[in-house]
């Protein structure tokens, strides 16, 4: 297993290589110029023929491939990643301030993710072919047909439209004013915590509120095929010579299914809930539009839609190099999980 | 495969995902008939008015757009908006029904060629081994970095809007599956005696793998192929949401919501005022993909041994 | 052999009927047998013959799409069959035990030995967890596994294929049962592993006091650790006697083909036996008796009508309808 973990941390370094190359290549589609909007605050400085080649020169945009790769790649470890116009700021600030937006919406979203798609998987397999099994699979290939975008309008539009609950956005205007220029310190910046933190229990709850619509469709997709998954693997779980061991002992059901067997169900399923939260970034985009919450994912697709090139490359690097690092850790985690593979 | 299609006819979820999918194969085989196109473009959707907010079904075609169509001496079949009207006037019944032809199409073709890549790649590296199975699956790895959704938005900014573009992107980006996939099933397959009395009776390599391990690993793919084509039209669905896929106007189910957004939420106190905006399209993309999950999930079952209350 | 033992188990015209899609399997089609205590029985047979599903129809896990349909079985003068499924519970593991064919497969592979073990304990004496463990401890050392306390904290796929079936062992007597079922324990094993764990058993046995069923296809298993012996075929048992009676006075047909199949040093052979044909197709079983199609015997009679199991002697039930000839068969071998 050693060898295994060891192969896999070398692999770290050409994998990423790989990505960033793929990336630059897919930039270098677009021209000189519009490659050079990139890195410039105002796009009327280009106008000036002259300004615009000695720029070009300086981001070494005109020049080969590789060494333009190169080039490239050093601004982007030192983080200079451009201007992005959607944002009038830079990128890396942008980044910056948006990060623990999304981030606070992710870590939520996980708890419905892994709870639900787990724990009714189970159900179902223990009620494998019942009216229980039957009812939560049409609930789950529902869950799987429905769009999340399309999901996410109904929530918004029977929730917000219709009942007035949960709004878009992030907070409410009178809690914008407070966190943003009164007395609240962020420590986190991530604002239900922050707002605990502070004691401050008003904007928790409005924070809170705003947050339910955009979680239940964010979590949504993911726990219906979480649930899937557990499902088939309890299934398969359940199938095996040691829940017969453990039935001839005289084990009751309960222990059996959820001790003997989930312990070992879960071990694949670990490392696909592990794959999909990373995978949340993609959802995070659409989820984030519907809601106009302010995250990295609402200003992604803003950025996209108006051609912002900087955004979306950098975009494109940092979600790239976050799954790639998410899945070297989940992968390696399998190793904590399974006796099998820790004590090889 | 009689047995296999028997049990889907007999099977209740199947059978209801073989009817919706008939359902969508008749619309699109008819749609010249049952809304005929007003240009050489079929799939611009003909705007009933200029109007920037959508109409309610049943609205008529306005004056202008009436007189704007006898100038460009252009004939409208039809004299009402049966499903209402897009923002910007576009018709939406006339979306929904070229719409099914541009589902099929994003459908079918994306997961033909990813399957096609997926399933060349796979085999190559699964059967040559070494390190062009070690390249080829580092490349692999690459590919997988991205969040499909982020790697496809980027190349559709890049590249720019159009239904080509957007095919392009779900291509680049959805071929590993199979590739995996079709490898995993050679590995195991390579093994079998009778791939090495063939090798052993000098049958070249090509041959070899399209005789004899195609032939038997093949089938898995497919099916995982049939039931991607949902998820391939959802997320070009959702391109076109984020606003990077069709253009304005296009006759693809997945643009017409796109404008939702604004809409859904209707004016105050009348919340519901525009559900027709997002209602038929929405209703459309669902039943699209219900139909092909019901069909893919019982056929997984199907296939599945253990279920089969085998001994 | 007269006998005054006490009968711990009892089974009387038990059947197993699996309900597949393809038709029914009459896996279990009337077997009747005694266990008494203290002693072993035999069930052997081939494979298909309905020898573990008699097994999981004592202990009553039966897999879908499996039923027992008929019978009574008898233990400690009560009919298991008629108990609900929370007294079943509180006599599996600890009243009746049971080991299994496979034991990689059978032992859980993310829960340690000492658990498995003492899971057991734990749930039917209520112990505490110390409690368990030493007594775990002690009960590997007796089944012969080397420094016990590391062990314990071990998992399956740590020992040995060897190592694994003595701990399935200490796990099933753990609670000191009544009676053991063995289902094919040494099949699996290397051939000089199952002679350790066949002796392993012996021993245990006689310290136990308690009763086994072994069940195998193997006569050398039988030989060296049943008192008593059913045979089985198709769903039924065909013969049933004390060992010594089997061996040298074998009564029905299948019987003495099994026998005279294998090498005996004891006696004179010029050529190993054959039994023609093969095991019929359970869903398709021929009419009459269900040997008649592999049997040298075999008489019209045979193919209309199947034959009870009549006594021969009190503990001497046969299946034939031509016993007789077979004894004379068997007189001039053995």
């Amino acid at each position: 297993m050693l060898s295994y973990m060891i192969r896999r941390i070398l692999l770290l370094p050409i994998i990423l290589i790989g990505v960033t190359f793929l990336i630059f290549s897919v930039f270098s589609l677009l021209s000189p110029m519009e490659r050079l909007a990139t890195y410039v605050r105002d796009p009327n400085t280009l106008k000036n023929p002259k300004a615009a080649e000695r720029l070009i020169a300086k981001y070494h945009l005109d020049e080969p491939y590789p060494l333009g790769y190169i080039n490239w790649l050093e601004r982007m470890a030192h983080f200079d990643l451009g201007w992005s116009q959607t944002a009038n700021q830079s990128v890396s600030d942008a980044i910056k301030q948006r990060f623990p937006v999304t981030l606070e919406l992710v870590l939520y979203s996980i708890i419905p993710v892994v709870l639900i798609g787990i724990w009714l998987g189970v159900i179902s397999a223990v009620h494998h072919n019942d009216m229980i099994d039957q009812a939560i699979r049409v609930t789950a290939i529902i869950g799987w047909s429905l769009p999340s975008f399309i999901f996410g309008l109904l929530i918004l539009f029977i929730f917000y439209g219709m009942l007035g609950w949960f709004p878009p956005g992030r907070l409410s205007s009178w809690a914008q004013d407070i966190v943003y220029t009164g007395n609240f310190v962020s420590y986190t910046h991530l604002i239900t915590i922050d707002a605990l933190l502070n004691g401050n229990i008003p904007i928790f709850l409005d924070a809170l509120r705003h947050l339910i619509a955009p979680i239940i469709t964010l979590s949504y997709i993911s726990w219906a095929f979480l649930l899937r998954i557990t499902r088939s693997s309890m299934l398969d779980t359940l199938r095996k010579d040691y829940i017969r061991t453990a039935r001839a002992k005289g084990v009751d059901e309960q222990t059996v299914i959820h001790l003997h067997a989930k312990r070992n169900a879960l071990i694949p399923v670990a490392t696909i809930a592990g794959m999909m939260i990373i995978g949340m970034m993609g959802g995070v985009m659409i989820t984030e539009t519907v809601f106009t919450y302010p995250g990295l994912g609402f200003w992604a697709a803003q950025s996209a839609q108006q051609l912002d090139y900087g955004t979306v490359i950098s975009f494109a690097l940092l979600f790239s190099t976050i799954m790639v690092i998410g899945n070297l850790v989940v992968d390696l985690s399998y190793a904590l999980i399974d006796p099998r593979v820790r004590l090889e | 495969m009689n047995r296999i299609l028997k049990k889907l006819f007999s099977n209740v979820t199947s059978l209801v995902g073989i009817i919706l999918l008939a359902f969508f194969i008749v619309i699109a085989v008819f749609a010249p008939v049952i809304t005929p196109p007003l240009s050489d473009d079929h799939y611009q959707i003909p705007r009933m008015s200029w109007d920037v907010n959508p109409q309610p079904p049943g609205s008529p075609m306005s004056d202008n757009m009436k007189q704007a169509y006898e100038f460009m001496e252009k004939e409208v079949k039809w004299k009402k908006a049966i499903c209402g009207t897009a923002e910007g006037g576009y018709d939406i019944f006339y979306g929904l029904i070229w719409g099914t032809r541009t589902a099929f199409k994003i459908g079918i073709i994306t997961v033909t060629i990813s399957m096609l890549i997926g399933i060349i790649l796979g085999s190559i590296s699964a059967y040559f081994g070494g390190w062009i199975d070690e390249v080829l699956m580092r490349i692999t790895d690459i590919f997988l970095s991205f969040p499909f959704l982020v790697a496809a938005m980027v190349l559709t900014t890049v590249l720019g809007r159009g239904l080509d573009k957007v095919m392009i992107a779900l291509i680049s980006f959805g071929w590993m599956g199979y590739a995996r996939l079709i490898r995993g099933s050679i590995l195991s397959t390579k093994e079998e005696t009778y791939v090495m009395a063939a090798k052993a009776l000098g049958v070249n390599d090509t041959k070899i793998i399209w005789k004899h391990l195609l032939p038997n690993t093949i089938f898995p793919v497919m099916v995982q192929g049939s039931m991607n084509i949902g998820s391939m039209v959802i997320m070009a669905a959702a391109l076109s949401f984020l606003g990077v896929g069709a253009p304005v106007g296009y006759a693809d189910w997945g643009q017409m919501v796109s404008f939702a957004r604004n809409w859904i939420i209707g004016s105050p106190g009348n919340a519901g005022q525009y559900w027709y905006a997002v209602f038929y399209p929405g209703i459309f993309i669902v039943l699209f993909v219900l139909s092909w999950n019901l069909i893919g999930d019982t056929l997984r079952d199907i296939l599945d041994p253990r279920l089969r209350g085998e001994l | 052999m007269k006998n005054n033992k006490k009968i711990l188990l009892e089974i009387k015209d038990l059947k197993t009927y699996f309900f597949t899609e393809e038709g029914v399997v009459k896996a279990v089609d009337g077997v009747d047998f005694k266990v008494y205590e203290g002693e072993t029985l035999g069930i052997v047979g081939e494979s298909g013959c309905g020898k573990s599903v008699t097994a999981f129809s004592i202990m009553r896990l039966l897999d879908y799409p499996g039923k027992t349909i008929g019978g009574e079985i008898i233990f400690k003068e009560k009919d298991i069959l008629k108990k609900s499924e929370t007294e079943m519970r509180h006599i599996r593991g600890k009243e009746i035990a049971m080991i299994f064919q496979e034991p990689m497969t059978a032992l859980n592979p993310v829960l340690t030995i000492g658990f498995q073990i003492s899971e057991s304990l734990r749930m039917h004496f209520n112990l505490n967890k110390e409690e368990a463990s030493k007594k775990a401890i002690k009960l590997l050392t007796k089944v012969g596994i080397p420094v016990p306390e590391q062990r314990v904290n071990e998992y399956p796929h740590q020992l040995s294929g060897g190592m694994r079936q003595r701990a399935m062992i200490a796990m099933a007597l753990s609670c000191d049962p009544n009676l053991l079922i063995a289902d094919e324990p040494t099949t699996a094993l290397d051939v000089t592993i199952q002679a350790q764990i066949l002796e392993l058993m012996k021993s245990l046995l006689r310290d136990f006091n308690g009763s086994l069923i072994m069940i195998t296809h193997d006569l050398g298993v039988i030989a060296e650790i049943a008192d008593r012996i059913a045979v089985m075929y198709a769903g039924k048992i065909v013969e049933y006697a004390d060992k010594k009676t089997i061996f040298k006075n074998p009564s029905h047909p299948y019987t003495f083909g099994l026998l005279t199949s294998i090498p005996r040093l004891d006696m004179e052979m010029k050529r190993l036996n054959v039994i023609p044909g093969i095991v019929p197709n359970p869903l398709h079983f021929p009419e009459g008796c269900k040997f008649n199609t592999r049997c040298k015997f075999a008489t019209e009679k045979c193919r209309e009508k199947e034959p009870d199991l009549t006594a021969l002697t009190e503990e001497h039930l046969v299946r034939c309808w031509h016993v007789d000839k077979v004894i004379q068969e068997a007189k001039k071998i053995f």
